[in-house]
């Protein structure tokens, strides 16, 4: 967020709406109101003075009401841009022509201007991007829930809120009517969702918003009695999304019951009653609670049918964005040149929203990849930094977070004490702009040559510091940053007078290594401006497609002798939820890469990948054993790994092997292609069908999360034996059809007789029969009793596992690590979803987790993207913090070389029998395993040297003496 | 985010939109919430101009207001 604010390529048009688009793709005009904020922008400091002397107050929506604001207001500390605004519907200055104006006069700035006027400005631009996002469902409507009749009650945003450290209660936990912490909460789920309230689709973020919340709740305060999760399908689709719900279960609290409420009563002080049925057990529930929260579903942005108008483009029948191809692609609107991601075309989780972003990012770099921009060069003359040492240590609140738990005067008052430090200050949150112009003001005002920040985790913002020192001219590499937040305050809540004696021991070993710190300069590596593509599937087709798109050199390599992977026939037939022909989208997406001119080559793989991102040495062979040695070597800038994954292939659970009228999805998928779309079996067309799904989904020896695309395939299939009159039984645990139309699919098969027996979490449904299936039998926990369902063909709804070896391989290529499921891991489930650990190298599809056919191409657009930052340069800057070898004491032994996991270092011969080590830096991680090993100390981990180390240890035991 | 200024007063309206600028051609995101956020940021990181229209008076979106973000219970901000 901060770093789009300060990025020299974005222009922030915040206050802002679009009221007009003319043109086409790659030429259209854009008009944009701006409506005013009454404070010039760029004058703003965002001191606050005027906030402090404005007279009136108003409900802070941002905080959903649960806080107050003035007229004149900035709507969070961290807000981007950092400058407030007037709210004129409260000012007294508006209507009443009150000559008030207070913040005009203490603004010292003169930022103040009641004279800004709504002004209309023009933009040209080659592509847009719709990404407006959701509003949330008005709970009101549902009357018998109570929510704004009841203040207990309350929606899931306001409640976090109250969970945020930042928020209206610095994350107490408090419920409105006395303030005192709830001890019995109720999450009622589906709110306006799944046929509620007249919406018919699944929010998808609900299910494991709740799971986080109830988790969260029980830190925030750990004397709550009980939190109730009132459910439906407990939908935990994504990666990790399982195992996170199982973490849930061990939190003694927290319970799960399915159902609905019917109805939400108060008892006038303040106590709820919920009354709903336990699907399960058939039994009337009556639930007490001293809060409930309403996990409300999204609802189409309230400016979309607008914004549809002035773009030109459609929305669906429930008022978000259309896609113009629901089967497979996310991110294309109903016109040219306008693209989609997010929630604007209906709900998404945060790891699927960010993919579809940089895939929508790629989509419209192509309309302008002719007019990149050059890179602004912006010289910043570096401070002197010799002399003595002069220290400034910033010590953060991060709202309660840290200030909650410990004493941020006294931290700052004992930095101020240590050696060298020659300015403290503390800040309300230091990664806001305003503490951020703070922090360079005291550089340059004090002349410091060192600084410490005492907050968060360097993990996310220790280049926000980093960048701010730079800024000033103070080398990114002479500033430490100490976690007193995950650290301190958060993992020592009962002990705060422990965590503040930690939180000084470790700002006094900060400020001691923060001395003997070094500047050090990024290492800038040449590009090779081409890509590979490792995998033909249609995840590999889009990446290829949409790198080549945007003008770069791309390769496209496929073990087979064919494209399409698995929506070739057979494999595939039919697209859901249009039933659209698989093979007609790979059709078109091998045509537009022709014309794209990606070189394309089939029958081969990757045999030997050597050196860095930018810098890649790739050698292909032959993959059909025909020809022996490589076939092709080729430089290339960045890799996008799309290899897919295999179909969990029963080990004769159900029968399977030994019954012929057991068969997979994919077994039935190819009796539809053989049959023109009627299974046939034995020469009989099956009259009973069961489906027995998570196959190797949700277990121990297959993927132990949900693979996603397994419930709209069984419902597709079981859909087009319906059509032929069938019978049809499916056995699930949850049903999670979350893609787009999949809700709507599961209705309609439930309309058209499809059965459905929902069976326990740990329980198994059994295939009866001796010599063939005749039946499976399961026992239903909604009918509660034991189900048979007659059956002359049982379909196994397989789920998704890593391909083997291919998957081995290329861990062992690339140092990618795996995760608890065994696929692929990413660099952050929310953050990073296609890139990974090691730099320039992506992977994408089902190669990192099961997905199903627009999710893939969600991700292999946002590759697009990614491979689109590295090759839009010549050269790419990497982390200075890398080992390096004093070459005199190097005595040429090889164990480093030996060590070594990355191949960074290397003995070189520098006369007859004189070795000695050194390190390629592009390929060194700075892990400083090497530097750890020398025996004779020649490796240096540069940021990280012995010297910095011992210090900070020295200085640690030095305090505990004197204690 | 509600806009709070959404009923201006049309007579205050210039009518005349500005010159466009003549730089190169962009790419315009609407909405600064985290989709807008990341897709603005991939194409200005990749040299492209972006042009970022937020309705509110600040970008952040839905997940500045989230304390923690499932599954890994990161900082949202």
């Amino acid at each position: 967020m901060m770093d789009v604010g300060r990025h020299p390529n974005v222009e922030l048009l915040t206050l802002s709406e679009l009221v007009g688009l003319r043109g086409e793709p790659g030429d259209f005009v854009a008009t944009v109101r701006r409506y005013p904020r009454y404070v010039d922008e760029d004058a703003c400091v965002g001191c606050g003075d005027c906030e402090a002397v404005c007279p009136m107050v108003a409900p802070n929506v941002y905080e959903h009401g649960l806080g107050a604001r003035k007229a004149v207001y900035r709507p969070f500390p961290q807000a981007v841009p950092p400058a407030y605004m007037i709210d004129r519907d409260v000012c007294l200055n508006e209507e009443a022509f009150l000559a008030c104006s207070k913040c005009a006069d203490a603004c010292p700035r003169g930022a103040v201007d009641f004279d800004q006027r709504v002004r209309d400005v023009d933009v040209n631009v080659g592509a847009v991007i719709v990404a407006t996002g959701f509003d949330e469902f008005d709970p009101r409507v549902m009357r018998n829930y109570g929510y704004g009749i009841y203040e207990n009650v309350m929606t899931s945003l306001e409640f976090e809120r109250l969970l945020s450290a930042s928020g209206p209660t610095q994350g107490r936990v408090v419920r409105p009517t006395d303030r005192k912490p709830p001890r019995r909460i109720v999450f009622v789920q589906c709110v306006g969702a799944r046929g509620e309230g007249g919406q018919h689709f699944c929010s998808r973020f609900c299910c494991m918003n709740a799971v986080k919340d109830a988790m969260l709740a029980k830190i925030h305060d750990p004397n709550v009695e009980s939190m109730t999760i009132l459910y439906t399908d407990l939908r935990a689709f994504g990666k990790g999304f399982d195992q996170f719900v199982q973490r849930s279960h061990e939190v003694d609290e927290i319970r799960y019951v399915r159902g609905r409420p019917a109805k939400i009563v108060g008892d006038g002080g303040g106590d709820l009653t919920v009354y709903a049925e336990d699907t399960l057990t058939g039994e009337q529930v009556k639930l007490d609670a001293d809060l409930v929260v309403l996990s409300v579903a999204a609802r189409p942005n309230e400016t979309a049918r607008a914004l549809a108008e002035t773009l030109g483009v459609e929305l669906n029948r429930y008022g978000f964005f259309r896609k113009r191809d629901p089967d497979s692609f996310y991110l294309e609107t109903t016109r040219d040149g306008i693209y989609l991601c997010g929630s604007a075309g209906g709900p998404q989780v945060i790891p699927d929203c960010v993919a579809q972003a940089s895939g929508a990012a790629a989509l419209a770099a192509k309309h302008v990849a002719a007019c990149r921009v050059p890179d602004e060069v912006v010289e910043v003359e570096a401070l002197d930094t010799s002399g003595d040492h002069r220290v400034g240590v910033f010590v953060c609140h991060c709202g309660a977070n840290i200030a909650g738990l410990l004493d941020i005067q006294n931290l700052v008052e004992y930095a101020r004490g240590l050696d060298g430090v020659v300015y403290a200050a503390d800040e309300l949150f230091a990664c806001s702009d305003t503490s951020q112009r703070a922090v360079q003001d005291a550089i340059l005002e004090h002349k410091l040559n060192r600084l410490v920040v005492a907050a968060c985790t360097p993990r996310t913002h220790e280049p926000v510091f980093r960048k701010a020192c730079e800024a000033v001219g103070l080398n990114a590499y002479l500033f430490e940053m100490v976690n007193i937040r995950d650290q301190c305050s958060w993992v020592h809540v009962g002990a705060p007078g422990a965590a503040l004696a930690r939180a000084r021991d470790q700002i006094s070993m900060a400020v001691a290594r923060a001395r003997r710190l070094e500047p050090l300069h990024m290492i800038d590596v040449p590009v090779e401006r081409t890509a590979l593509v490792v995998g033909g599937g249609v995840a590999g087709l889009q990446a290829a497609l949409e790198i080549a798109r945007q003008h770069f050199k791309t390769i496209l390599v496929e073990k087979t002798n064919k494209l399409g992977g698995r929506l070739n026939k057979p494999s595939l037939t039919k697209l859901y939820p249009s039933g659209r022909d698989a093979e007609k989208l790979i059709r078109e997406k091998i045509e537009q890469l022709e014309e794209a001119g990606v070189e394309i080559l089939l029958n081969t793989e990757v045999a030997r990948v050597d050196g860095f991102v930018g810098n890649f040495d790739v050698e292909l062979a032959d993959a059909s054993g025909k020809k022996k040695g490589a076939t092709k070597k080729a430089r290339v800038g960045a890799i996008v790994l799309a290899t897919g994954a295999d179909l969990y292939e029963p080990k004769g659970e159900y029968g399977y092997g030994r019954h012929p009228n057991v068969i997979t999805s994919l077994d039935l998928e190819q009796n539809f292609a053989a049959n023109a779309g009627r299974a046939l079996v034995d020469g009989k067309h099956p009259e009973n069908v069961a489906f027995i799904q998570c196959v190797g989904s949700r277990c121990e020896g297959g993927n132990p999360g949900c693979s996603r695309y397994c419930c709209p395939t069984t419902i597709k299939q079981a859909m087009m034996l319906r059509e032929h009159g069938a019978n049809v039984t499916v056995f699930y645990k949850d049903i999670r059809t979350i893609s787009d139309g999949a809700e709507e699919m599961y209705r309609a098969a439930r309309g058209n007789g499809v059965l459905f027996v929902k069976i326990a979490e740990d329980d198994k449904a059994e295939v009866i029969g001796d010599k063939a299936a005749a039946a499976v039998e399961a026992y239903d926990v909604l009918l509660k009793s034991r189900v048979r369902a007659r059956a002359d063909l049982v379909v196994l709804s397989t789920g998704m596992v890593p391909r083997e070896p291919d998957t081995t391989i290329l861990q062992s290529i690339f140092k990618i690590p795996r995760g608890e499921d065994k696929f692929l891991m990413e660099r952050h489930p929310e953050l990073g979803p296609v890139e990974t650990t090691t730099d320039g190298v992506f992977i994408v599809g089902c190669l990192q987790a099961p997905k199903d056919i627009a999710d893939s191409l969600s991700q292999a657009s946002a590759a697009a993207a990614k491979v689109a930052r590295l090759l839009a340069r010549d050269s790419v800057k990497l982390e200075p913090t890398v080992a390096e070898v004093n070459e005199e004491l190097c005595r040429g032994c090889g164990q480093c070389v030996e060590i070594c996991q990355f191949n960074a270092p290397e003995l070189v011969q520098l006369a007859p029998d004189v070795y000695v080590s050194r390190i390629n830096e592009a390929l060194c991680k700075g892990c400083g395993t090497c530097a750890v090993w020398c025996p004779t100390g020649a490796v240096v981990a540069r940021h990280f040297t012995d010297l910095q180390i011992h210090t900070m240890l020295e200085t640690v035991l030095q305090g505990e003496t004197d204690k | 985010m509600p806009f709070d200024n959404e009923k201006e007063n049309e007579s205050k309206r210039e009518t005349e939109p500005e010159a466009a600028p003549s730089e190169a051609k962009g790419v315009l995101v609407l909405g600064g919430g985290i989709a807008g956020i990341q897709a603005a940021l991939d194409l200005a990181d990749a040299r492209v101009k972006v042009h970022l229209v937020e309705r509110g008076p600040s970008i952040g979106g839905r997940m500045s207001q989230l304390d923690k973000t499932f599954p890994t219970m990161d900082c949202s901000i």
